[in-house]
């Protein structure tokens, strides 16, 4: 570097130091995939990112800190920018989380008759902030999401215990009637222990121009086996929809179209 | 069945810029025509292979042909994932295409396209138009789930006879279920002068001293013309100039350019097989696919013509034979016996018995000048319920309720 002038250095160093936290973002955000590959698909994806930032963090202090600005002041920055939002948006944050999680693990869905507290009713909506419950006196009453988190939850669902409903976002980038084909195919390998009747189903819940939200729905046959089988469908999602989007990837880096199904 | 009516609405100004998407390995991706765009899903031979599969075994299956092992584990196969596939293709277009156009209603046509409505994740109207049989006793218990969820995502059901409906209702579908007999445009039949039929005739190696029943359907076991053959046989014996045409070739799934299955293939030469056996092979005529000219003189000049399925989820085949002025015998396990009135309208017979079929066919044999007029003039009456005309006013004041709603 001899030839570039000491003021000019920065400038050259920033760059590099963007293209080595992104390909550190990447690697993580893999490695986080392949430990977690047994975890809910919603959890490892939050986990994912949450790798990434805290790499993106890392290396944009690094980068402000090539540039001659105190990392300190950036950090005191997030630091006051983090607690005033934790402080303020307290119930918020907390009924935002709570709906979350009690997407991934919350054995109820919309349609289903729950019992939380002294509320009982048939779930006709979950939002962010709240859970919506219509009661036999046709009354709606609606629910803190946090509350989820706190109160025992009883699904009066007949059968509630067999099904397991897995919440999973498909990349826009991946052909989606492939995927659901050959996620299909790897969970018919369950058969035995899944319930005859009630072959899986994948269900669309939302679309964004990101991805689709999907929910997978599979039947069990015996309750002792419920937390074995969800690793296993867990651990079937990511490695299918890690090879989808391996060969989206793939794909995009070759300035291909998408391949004729 | 479908293609002229959407012309019909859209001529009449009750339906505009309809698209239809459907499966065609071979087709362009889009064709447009007048009023309405066709869309083609096409598919790799593999999954097409997959897809058939699937698609005969729940046809077979539906149609009381299969053992119940055969559907045994059948939506746990790698198969039915290819099903899934294609349902998911076609759901992805209608969703694309839906972005662009902004449509009013879905109308999802048949069982082979039955996941799309529970795929398509959108509020407005769909409605499942279910083209063959329903009969909740032969949806084997291991199917019943997955079906009615399927269904479930529709608003609308529409099945081709009250039997059907009754049993949807029972089966436990809770949406409304509508019944709309198919239909045939009877301006499309014309009547062929006798010397086109006696062309035609001559085509197929059938004198002018000969006369003939005729079967008009699909090469396939559901159709039952080995009950034809039996039945036949028996009848045959004393009459020398009678023969029986047999009318039909594949269908998509077995054609070439199709699905690449045979079974009409095979089901043709066991039929062959089965004559020989019964001593009538050269009184039997398998013309294999005809135009609808050949078709129309074959109608002209045939005595009456026979329905024998074993299955049959309506029987449009009447109705031509009825616009053709001929005499229909016709088995009870076919949709449209629910319009005969035996001996007024058609003839019924019980396809699990070859001496009722040829038992009705002595009738008509024995007394054809007074049964056979009596049985057209109220089969023409019957007609007018399955035309085109009936379907188009029906299918708009569906439009409209679901529109207006």
């Amino acid at each position: 570097m001899a030839f570039i002038p000491t003021e000019y250095l920065p400038f050259v160093y920033v760059p590099i130091i963007l293209v080595i936290t992104w390909l550190l973002a990447r690697l993580t955000s893999l490695l986080i995939a392949s430990v977690m590959r047994s975890s809910n698909p919603q959890v490892v994806l939050g986990a994912r990112r949450l790798g990434a930032l805290v790499v993106w963090l890392v290396g944009g202090i690094a980068a402000i800190q090539e540039l001659g600005i105190s990392p300190l002041i950036a950090l005191l920055f997030i630091a006051l920018f983090g607690l005033a939002a934790i402080l303020g948006l307290r119930p918020v944050l907390e009924n935002f989380g709570s709906r979350y999680f009690a997407d991934v693990y919350s054995p109820f869905k919309v349609g289903d008759t729950i019992r939380v507290g002294a509320e009982t009713g048939k779930v006709i909506e979950i939002n962010a902030m709240t859970t919506v419950l219509l009661t036999e006196a046709d009354t709606l009453v609606s629910l803190p999401n946090a509350l989820f988190m706190r109160e025992v939850v009883t699904n009066l669902s007949p059968q509630a215990w067999k099904e397991l409903t897995i919440p999973l976002a498909v990349p826009s980038v991946v052909d989606l009637p492939a995927f659901e084909s050959e996620l299909l195919k790897s969970l018919t390998k369950l058969r035995l222990r899944l319930d005859k009747r009630f072959p899986p189903v994948l269900t669309t819940r939302a679309r964004g121009p990101q991805s689709t939200d999907l929910m997978l729905t599979v039947m069990i046959r015996r309750p002792e086996e419920r937390d074995a089988i969800l690793a296993d469908v867990h651990a079937r999602i990511s490695d299918t929809l890690g090879r989808f989007t391996g060969r989206a990837s793939r794909r995009a880096n070759a300035g291909e179209s998408s391949a004729a199904p | 069945m479908v293609y002229p009516l959407v012309r019909r609405l859209t001529a009449e100004g009750r339906m505009r810029d309809a698209h239809w998407v459907s499966l065609n390995p071979t087709g362009p991706e889009t064709v447009r025509l007048p009023g309405l765009t066709l869309h083609n899903v096409r598919m790799r031979p593999q999954r097409m292979a997959g897809y058939g599969r699937t698609k005969e075994a729940i046809w077979g299956t539906i149609h009381g042909l299969n053992a119940p092992s055969a559907s045994a584990g059948l939506f746990w196969t790698d198969s039915f994932s290819e099903y899934a596939y294609y349902n998911r293709l076609t759901a992805e277009r209608i969703r694309a295409l839906d972005k662009e156009e902004d449509f009013d209603l879905f109308y999802i046509h048949d069982f082979q396209q039955l996941p799309v409505g529970q795929m398509l994740d959108t509020l407005k109207p769909k409605v499942f138009r279910w083209h063959i049989p329903f009969d909740a006793d032969t949806i084997p218990e291991e199917w019943a789930a997955l079906i009615t969820s399927y269904l479930d995502a529709y608003d609308l059901v529409i099945v081709s006879t009250d039997r059907y409906r009754e049993s949807l209702v029972r089966f436990g579908y809770k949406g409304d279920v509508l019944r709309f007999y198919p239909y045939v445009d009877p301006a499309e039949y014309a009547r062929p002068t006798p010397g086109e039929a006696a062309a035609t005739c001559a085509k197929f190696a059938i004198g002018p001293e000969d006369a003939f029943v005729l079967v008009v359907a699909r090469m396939d076991p559901a159709k039952g013309q080995d009950r034809a053959l039996l039945a036949f046989a028996e009848v045959a014996k004393n009459r020398p100039h009678l023969r029986l045409v047999l009318v039909g070739n594949g269908s998509f799934s077995g054609a070439k350019s199709g699905l690449g299955l045979s079974k009409a293939d095979r089901w043709r030469e066991r039929l062959r097989g089965l004559a020989e056996e019964l001593h009538i092979a050269d009184r039997v005529v398998f013309t294999g696919h005809v135009s609808q000219a050949e078709l129309d003189g074959l109608y002209e000049r045939c005595l009456f013509t026979l329905l024998p399925s074993t299955n049959e989820g309506f029987g449009l085949v009447v109705v031509e034979s009825w616009l053709h002025r001929r005499p229909a015998i016709v088995t009870i396990r076919a949709g449209i016996s629910e319009l005969i009135e035996d001996g007024k309208n058609g003839l019924l017979f019980d396809p699990e018995s070859s001496s009722d079929l040829a038992r009705q066919m002595v009738r008509l044999l024995d007394d054809p000048a007074e049964l056979a007029a009596r049985l057209v003039r109220h089969g023409r009456t019957t007609a007018r319920k399955c035309s085109l005309e009936e379907a188009a006013q029906a299918e708009s004041l569906l439009l409209e309720r679901l529109l207006e709603a």
